[in-house]
């Protein structure tokens, strides 16, 4: 009787069993041994081995290199260079204007890399002044020869006595005047 | 070394150490305070700047301060006459900034008086105070609310407005 549920739930266990992994096979399942507890390989490091599922970070990663290194490419550069510029060349100095000089414009600034730009790229504050005023006074007398036009055109309209709105008319030599030359007979 | 601050403008307060009383034959903290600070901090700077310095002393250069010349005003200007007026409008700009500049300045110097004296700025700095107040009245009745597109014909309008209203008064 006690023969009979061992058996029993020996078939249950052996019926639990997948018998698609290996090890499970009908000539395995009594001969093989059950392994000790304390052979079993666990390695109490850091806690225990997760697979933590998270989205790829490919991308981002991808994106910060590229963005650290194409800022890299010329930034390093310039400020190597503007590092340069501050320690072999210093900024000027404040200093009166000595009698009878007349200072180039970009001696009116003080960094260096400034006067550089503005000895070399940029037009003089005065020649600026001076083409806004030329532009200025060519507007100027544009707009006064309009207004002059205008003017002119009401006089000769009114008066009728200068070149403008005269009508042409027919010669005064082609008109025939024989059938009133002479009266009516 | 670049300058140090106008002494005169800026009145650099007594000192109110007390005179030394020591009973013991140990140094005392304050001296070893400011050793400590003068040669990780002080000496330190003072070398490299003047390493830079003498690097470069052979190209120095000078930088000027600019004079315009005074022109016409908008009120000297013919009716119709653009150039003069953008040159009277140039100037009106410059003397702009220049008020600007002169009120920020006079306001730096009440503001480092206030915290010179402390909580006795009423009657100590009664000078800076009462010179940055008639300054910033007047800045404010000249430029008031102008506005972002300030020019010298609506300033010059707010002066008419001004002298109207001084004549109604």
């Amino acid at each position: 009787m006690v023969g009979m549920s061992v058996l029993r739930s020996a078939a249950a266990f052996a019926a639990r069993l997948s018998p698609l992994k290996s090890g499970n096979k009908v000539s395995n399942l009594l001969t093989r041994t059950i392994p000790k507890t304390e052979q079993v390989a666990v390695r109490w490091g850091h806690g225990k081995q997760l697979f933590v599922v998270k989205p790829s970070g490919y991308y981002d990663t991808r994106f910060l290199r590229l963005l650290r290194y194409y800022i890299l490419l010329t930034g390093i550069p310039v400020a190597a260079g503007v590092t340069f510029i501050n320690v072999f060349f210093g900024e000027a100095e404040l200093a009166e204007i000595p009698e009878g000089y007349e200072p180039e414009y970009w001696e009116y600034y003080r960094h260096p890399i400034t006067r550089f730009i503005s000895r070399n790229f940029y037009d003089s504050p005065v020649k600026d002044y001076e083409k806004m005023m030329a532009a200025i006074q060519i507007e100027q007398e544009k707009g006064e020869h309009r207004l002059a036009h205008l003017e002119v055109r009401r006089q000769m309209r009114q008066r009728g006595d200068g070149p403008w709105f005269q009508k042409e008319t027919v010669d005064k030599g082609l008109i025939d005047h024989s059938p009133k030359s002479t009266p009516d007979t | 070394m670049p300058d140090d601050f106008d002494k005169d403008v800026y009145p650099v307060p007594p000192r109110r150490t007390p005179a030394d009383n020591k009973q013991t034959s140990l140094p005392s903290p304050a001296v070893i305070a400011s050793k400590l600070f003068y040669y990780s901090v002080d000496l330190p700077v003072t070398k490299f700047r003047e390493c830079i310095d003498s690097i470069q002393s052979g190209n120095k250069s000078v930088y000027y301060h600019q004079r315009f010349r005074r022109v016409p005003d908008l009120t000297e200007c013919e009716e119709g006459d653009y150039v003069c007026y953008y040159e009277a409008e140039m100037q009106w700009r410059r003397d702009y900034k220049v008020d600007q500049e002169i009120v920020r300045i006079l306001q730096e110097r009440m503001r480092a008086c206030t915290q010179r004296e402390g909580d006795s700025y009423h009657q100590n700095c009664s000078k800076e105070l009462q010179n940055y107040n008639d300054a910033t009245k007047a800045f404010l009745s000249r430029y008031g609310d102008l506005g972002a597109y300030a020019s010298g014909r609506k300033c010059l309008m707010k002066q008419k407005e001004r002298m109207m209203d001084a004549q109604k008064a």
